[in-house]
């Protein structure tokens, strides 16, 4: 009897966590229902593929940043690898006269790789926990490059015409009243990564492994995991992405800042956080990252129709980021009360 | 010798300063049983370890299904169908029990691409083996405990298990859980598999064990039928003295109820609760899990508060609303769940102690009394002879019987006139027990009052002057001072519970 309750009640709970990704589709649409209804100029091709072209950056390190998560870990340098991998990239064009796209990518990512293999490595020697490595690697990655690389900008002019024609290219187009308007071809590049981190993540046994360290480490030890080659997999991979991210951003603002994404990862981490992928690690789900970030796109770049000031940015996120970890917690509490734990 | 699944010869173990395994030789027949029984650090553990390749002999040698080993891998020993079900089931809490019963053995077969119609194929393929009806797609932090159990074990049984090893695995379980997990044990058994049994229950060692093996400070202490030993002699050659636990009688004059409680009342949890307690009293609170015994508890501490009821501290009424107002009243408890509530597990012996304490050894802006603050938890480590390095050892490492005395020292620190101790021997050895019970039977002389939860008949027993017997969430019986002297006053006990749950209880 006893166990036919918990399997019931387990069944209906398995039911919540999926519905996790089920609340943010509708708060999305329903607030894409409220922008529509105060100014119907939001509903336009021009706004998808805009909020489109805008996150495709966001979900590409999401994804990475999901497998880390999921590993039981987390990465602050990210933006930092994306911005050494993209500006030596782009700086080694510029000086040996190289205009590759594939040049670019093959840079970036090789280095963006050695890179996050570096946080894993020291993750787990110094072990400590992972926000204060990567937190200061992120500014050691930072500083390396601009002490010892170079920390010029390059500006539309001198940008290699592969990246700028890349960053302006289109999937298709189309004809509406407002002009000409086009799929921004970073979408190659994220589907890639979307894809490629669901089968990693539910397909694969180095996926699962990941997703099991973050469960317990110990247990995933004592199953035969090796937890170092997961960390190495896990932080290389965003590593490998942030860099992708990178190119496909300087591509897009066609233009290479020695100070630019650096500062800007608790925004992703924060879409990841709503998304409902567990800070502690071992939960997290790809569609989840993707609304995660969508919203916070969404809001970003809809104010503007809501005749609202970008300050109110910070006031919605920060109030959905409390609002999705306090429904967590609440319901954790809600739960341990009816097993007679009183944690709070 | 050709029916041995395993045979350990003079494996040596030493960590730094401690010989944790000195020379043991021991041989599991196919087919069987086996109980390790031991005190806490007596080198069961470590035993399992070397087994199951989490770490090297130092000396001797494995024999595994006839090949030699010196040292194994961890997947050296599964290949050999070495699993171990260890304290903690090492299960991932967010992932579903069909995953959590195939992952292993996915793992240890090389995959890599993750087949997820072969990984329910496993998973009900092992549940059907054992004939038990699980959800597997539930998360196995939704699952009871005796649901995690199993899930364990199909694990286990999964990766082609032929020796298995289970780590106290019926610490966390009731009754029922507890027959229901004996009766797959035996199942496993009949399947010819040979399963390795560690726990501190000696009534369970007795009731499904074949062989028994005796481990004292890392050494082999002998094999035994399980006929040629009863509880005494296993006690006896497991702590090397006779254990005699000693029998609590209340020898203060004072009877001023020191608590009294009046038609206490939470819907659901329990009904029409009345008593009262005395300075010196030691009353024995005994149910079966689910009779509200914890619920009722927790009342008294400020958590869980009651619906209705007066509750009379020393003379004058009092709402106990949370824990801090119980502190300052003079309650406090021991909770069931010391790993998780008792104790800061990665500070020190010192700091542990001490914590209950810290406004009284420092006021306003004053740092804190070191010098006191390290008296105290020398004190404590010595009434109750904590066994460890230091005062500033990090309790996380301590045995649990020496972890949960550490909990004791920290509230008794405190002084405090109501003790509520919910199951305070839950997985210690017998020797630690004796030792918590002389504890808290002194401060009982001293007039502190405690109120004390068990599901073990002995231990109640022993300890309590006075016994409460709870069942369907009411107060069924009380058996006052006279009544515990009485002859039959345990069989009425066991015939109350029993009866409480429509089931009969092993005594």
């Amino acid at each position: 009897m006893r166990d036919l309750m918990g399997d019931l009640t387990g069944r209906i709970r398995h039911r919540r966590v999926n519905a996790t990704e089920g609340i943010l589709a509708g708060i999305i649409l329903l607030y894409c229902v409220m922008v529509a209804a105060v100014n119907p100029a939001f509903l336009s091709v021009e706004t998808l593929f805009d909020i489109v072209r805008s996150s495709s950056t966001a979900v590409i390190v999401g994804m990475g940043l999901l497998l880390v998560m999921l590993s039981g870990g987390i990465d602050v340098s990210f933006m930092s690898i994306a911005l050494f991998g993209s500006y030596v990239a782009a700086y080694a064009m510029i000086r040996l006269k190289i205009d590759s796209l594939a040049f670019a990518f093959a840079v970036s990512i090789g280095l963006g790789t050695i890179l996050g293999l570096v946080n894993a490595l020291l993750v787990n020697w110094l072990n400590l926990p992972p926000f204060i490595v990567t937190l200061g690697t992120q500014n050691l990655f930072h500083g390396v490059m601009t002490t010892f690389i170079s920390d010029k900008t390059f500006g539309a002019g001198v940008i290699p015409s592969a990246l700028s024609k890349f960053g302006s290219a289109t999937l298709f187009t189309l004809k509406t009243r407002q002009g000409v308007m086009g799929l921004t071809a970073a979408v190659i590049p994220m589907s890639i990564a979307v894809l490629l981190t669901w089968f990693i993540v539910s397909h694969t046994l180095v996926g699962r492994g990941v997703v099991a360290m973050g469960n317990s480490p110990e247990s995933a030890r004592r199953a035969g995991f090796n937890l170092l080659k997961l960390r190495l997999f896990a932080y290389g991979y965003i590593g490998a992405l942030s860099a992708v991210m990178g190119v496909v951003y300087i591509s897009q603002v066609n233009a290479v800042y020695p100070n630019k994404l650096v500062g800007s990862e608790l925004m992703i981490i924060a879409g990841a956080v709503i998304g409902g992928v567990k800070d502690t690690g071992g939960r997290g789900k790809v569609l989840g990252v993707i609304l995660g970030i969508t919203i916070i796109y969404l809001l970003n770049s809809t104010l503007i129709f809501l005749g609202l000031s970008s300050s109110w940015n910070n006031f919605f996120v920060g109030t959905l980021l409390v609002a999705s970890v306090g429904v967590t917690s609440w319901q954790n509490r809600r739960k341990n009360r009816k097993n007679l734990l009183f944690t709070e | 010798m050709s029916n041995l699944v395993l045979q350990a010869r003079a494996l040596s173990k030493k960590f730094v300063g401690v010989q944790a395994l000195d020379k043991v030789s021991l041989g599991i027949e196919t087919g069987t049983i086996h109980c390790l029984a031991g005190e806490n650090g007596s080198g069961k553990s470590t035993f399992v370890k070397t087994i199951s390749g989490l770490y090297q002999p130092d000396e001797g040698d494995i024999l595994l299904n006839g090949n030699v080993y010196t040292g194994l891998t961890p997947v050296q020993a599964m290949r050999e169908g070495v699993q171990v079900i260890y304290q903690d089931l090492s299960l991932f809490p967010h992932m579903s029990l069909a995953e959590n019963i195939a992952l292993n053995r996915l793992r240890l077969s090389g995959a890599k691409i993750v087949d997820w119609k072969k990984i329910w194929r496993i998973a009900k393929e092992q549940t059907e083996k054992i004939g038990v009806d699980i959800d597997l797609n539930a998360t196995a932090m939704e699952t009871s405990m005796a649901g995690r159990q199993i899930t364990a074990i199909c694990r286990a049984l999964s990766q082609d298990a032929k020796l298995l090893f289970m780590d106290e695995p019926t610490a966390a379980l009731t009754r029922q859980e507890v027959d229901r997990l004996l009766k797959v044990v035996q199942e496993l058994k009949n399947k010819g598999l040979s399963v390795v049994f560690i726990s501190h229950k000696l009534d369970e060692i007795f009731r499904i064990s074949d062989n028994i093996t005796i481990f004292r400070d890392g050494k082999k202490i002998g094999d035994f039928a399980s006929g040629q030993l009863d509880e005494k002699s296993l006690a006896y050659h497991m702590t090397g003295r006779d254990v005699r636990y000693p029998r609590y009688r209340r020898s203060l004059g004072d009877d001023t109820p020191l608590l009294q409680v009046k038609g206490l009342n939470k819907q659901g949890h329990y009904q029409d609760v009345s008593f009262q307690i005395r300075p010196g009293d030691i009353l024995g609170l005994i149910g079966l899990l689910g009779s509200g015994r914890t619920e009722f508890a927790l009342s008294l501490f400020g958590l869980n508060p009651p619906e209705e009821g007066v509750v009379v501290f020393e003379g004058e009424t009092v709402r106990v609303a949370s824990p801090v107002e119980a502190n300052r009243l003079g309650i406090a408890l021991l909770p069931e769940d010391r790993g998780s509530q008792g104790l800061f597990k990665e500070r020190g012996i010192r700091e542990n102690v001490t914590s209950t304490l810290l406004g009284r050894l420092a006021s306003g802006f004053r740092a804190l009394d070191r010098e006191k603050e390290r008296e105290i938890a020398e004190e404590g480590v010595k009434k109750l002879r904590i066994r460890a390095p230091g005062i500033e050892t990090p309790v996380g490492t301590l045995s649990g019987g020496n972890a949960q005395k550490v909990v004791v020292a920290k509230w008794s620190a405190a002084n405090p006139k109501l003790f509520i101790m919910d199951s305070p021997t839950v997985g210690i050895d017998i020797g630690s027990k004796a030792e918590i019970y002389e504890m808290v039977q002194s401060f009982a002389r001293g007039g502190m009052a405690v109120l004390f939860i068990t599901d073990e008949l002995e231990e109640l027993m022993c300890n309590c002057n006075r016994v409460l017997v709870m069942g369907n969430h009411r107060i069924i019986a009380e058996l006052d001072e006279n009544a515990m002297t009485q002859s039959d006053a345990e069989r009425r006990i066991a015939d109350l519970i029993g009866g409480s749950a429509g089931k009969e209880v092993e005594v």
